[in-house]
């Protein structure tokens, strides 16, 4: 699939004959390790306020990464662990965002996968893992309720947030120290 | 014209012939192209010594209106900023004479220049023809601009000169450079100009467009990092100004078809028409 579509697109692409690429080397593969190097290089250089990542062990495609609690969210003061999955043809296709640590909120489903429009149908190859961790990050302060992945809690931050809040600052208190 | 004369001639021509031609043709269009340029840069020397006594022509800088042709003649003559047209007049008359005797498509070297007038209208999609419109563009870009530099401060100190042939000698003389494509004086070697033609209209808007662009070109690809060559560096696939190498565009293309930088499919502004260096070529395709 992923190797197919490089072979044609270097056939196709003749046009650009600056570039060398040999025909092993264009797989994916390799073109997506070059982005995925650079963006880890960035993040090392200029990470978004709150937000680690890397690599975990000499894998690119699977990042560890934790995002702290913004301040004035009930998940204040937590650490939430994350696991970021790189499909090998990234950046065309979006990275998987799971939360290992849990958390009371209306677009995490219960083992942790991050439902987010960015992360669907709203990507886009000029993202990055540091912008996807900050839209993250934002959705802990907003949570989107218009398409939750559990809507109970969802319905519940729209009728009663204090509820909401003190359950989600329990939950923070309980798995994310 | 010269076409009525030897289009038959060339049309009844075999195929194949046809096509050796046409290798030949971009080759010497080439060619025609930059001695049309030497010629304009020399008329413009030209202009520029003789400005000082005689530059009643100037005050009207841009005529808007179709250029009238017969009374000009004359005048145009007389004028010595015309030294430089008459010089690429006299050469197209001699061109278009052999062009008219020359029966044999083959052989007719001279004659596929003086075609490339008209002929470049058909051609435009070969690829050897654009990158010879790109250098032809970015040299009546220069010419332009520094045309405009030269006229701004005139008007108003020659404007009062009073022109005895107004719609005739006006238009003429300033814009040695700017030939109407309906113009007699037009010098053959120059390609077809239905683009340049948008251009007076288009000035600013072009100009605006490019400094804007070409200041944000980045040297890498955003997608994937690879180095932009100078086929990626000129593409421009997107009416956002999103830049990005040709294989990821293909890749995007074969997936969803969105442009990374603002979401829009890229088909919506060529009308699903295969998005290809026709829009890198110029901005003045967003007039089309």
């Amino acid at each position: 699939m992923s190797a197919s579509n490089c072979t044609s697109s270097s056939a196709g692409g003749g046009v650009g004959g600056g570039r060398v690429r040999s025909w092993s080397s264009t797989t994916s593969v390799s073109s997506s390790g070059k982005r995925i190097q650079k963006e880890m290089l960035e993040f090392g250089a200029d990470p978004p306020s709150g937000c680690s990542a890397g690599p975990k062990g000499d894998n690119l495609y699977q990042w560890v990464s934790t995002i702290m609690g913004p301040q004035g969210s009930p998940y204040e003061g937590g650490v939430f662990f994350i696991e970021i999955s790189i499909p090998t043809d990234y950046p065309f296709k979006p990275p998987k965002v799971v939360f290992k640590t849990r958390i009371y909120h209306c677009n995490v489903d219960p083992s942790g996968n991050v439902s987010l429009g960015i992360l669907k149908d709203g990507w886009s190859p000029a993202l990055t893992i540091a912008k996807v961790l900050l839209a993250v990050r934002s959705v802990l302060t907003n949570p989107d309720t218009s398409c939750p992945v559990v809507s109970s809690i969802a319905r519940l931050y729209l009728t009663d947030k204090a509820k909401h809040d003190e359950i989600a600052v329990e939950w923070t208190m309980r798995f994310a120290r | 014209m010269a076409n009525s004369a030897s289009l038959p001639a060339l049309s009844s021509s075999p195929n194949d012939l046809r096509k050796k031609k046409r290798a030949n043709r971009s080759a010497k269009l080439k060619q025609c192209k930059l001695d049309a340029r030497r010629d304009q840069w020399l008329s413009q020397v030209k202009n520029k010594g003789s400005n000082g006594e005689s530059s009643p022509p100037i005050p009207s800088t841009r005529p808007i209106g179709p250029r009238k042709l017969d009374p000009a003649r004359d005048n145009a003559a007389a004028a010595e900023s015309l030294l430089g047209l008459q010089d690429s007049e006299t050469e197209f008359a001699a061109g278009r004479r052999i062009a008219r005797k020359d029966d044999r498509p083959c052989s007719s070297s001279i004659s596929s220049g003086c075609f490339s007038g008209s002929a470049t209208e058909d051609d435009e999609e070969e690829d050897g023809d654009s990158t010879a419109l790109d250098d032809w563009e970015a040299v009546a870009d220069a010419l332009i601009a520094d045309h405009h530099h030269l006229e701004e401060p005139k008007p108003s100190i020659t404007a009062p000169v009073p022109t005895p042939a107004p719609p005739s000698v006006t238009p003429k003389p300033p814009e040695p450079r700017a030939w109407r494509p309906d113009d007699a004086f037009r010098p053959s070697s120059l390609p077809n100009l239905s683009k340049q033609r948008s251009f007076d209209v288009s000035r600013g808007f072009r100009n605006g467009g490019r400094t804007v662009v070409s200041v944000s070109v980045p040297s890498s690809c955003p997608i994937c990092y690879e180095d932009l060559d100078v086929t990626d560096t000129s593409f421009l696939p997107c009416s956002c100004g999103f830049r990005l190498c040709l294989f990821c565009h293909k890749r995007i293309l074969e997936a969803d078809g969105r442009c990374p930088g603002c979401r829009k499919p890229y088909g919506m502004i060529l009308d699903g028409s295969p998005p290809v260096f026709l829009l890198s070529r110029s901005c003045s395709m967003n007039i089309r």
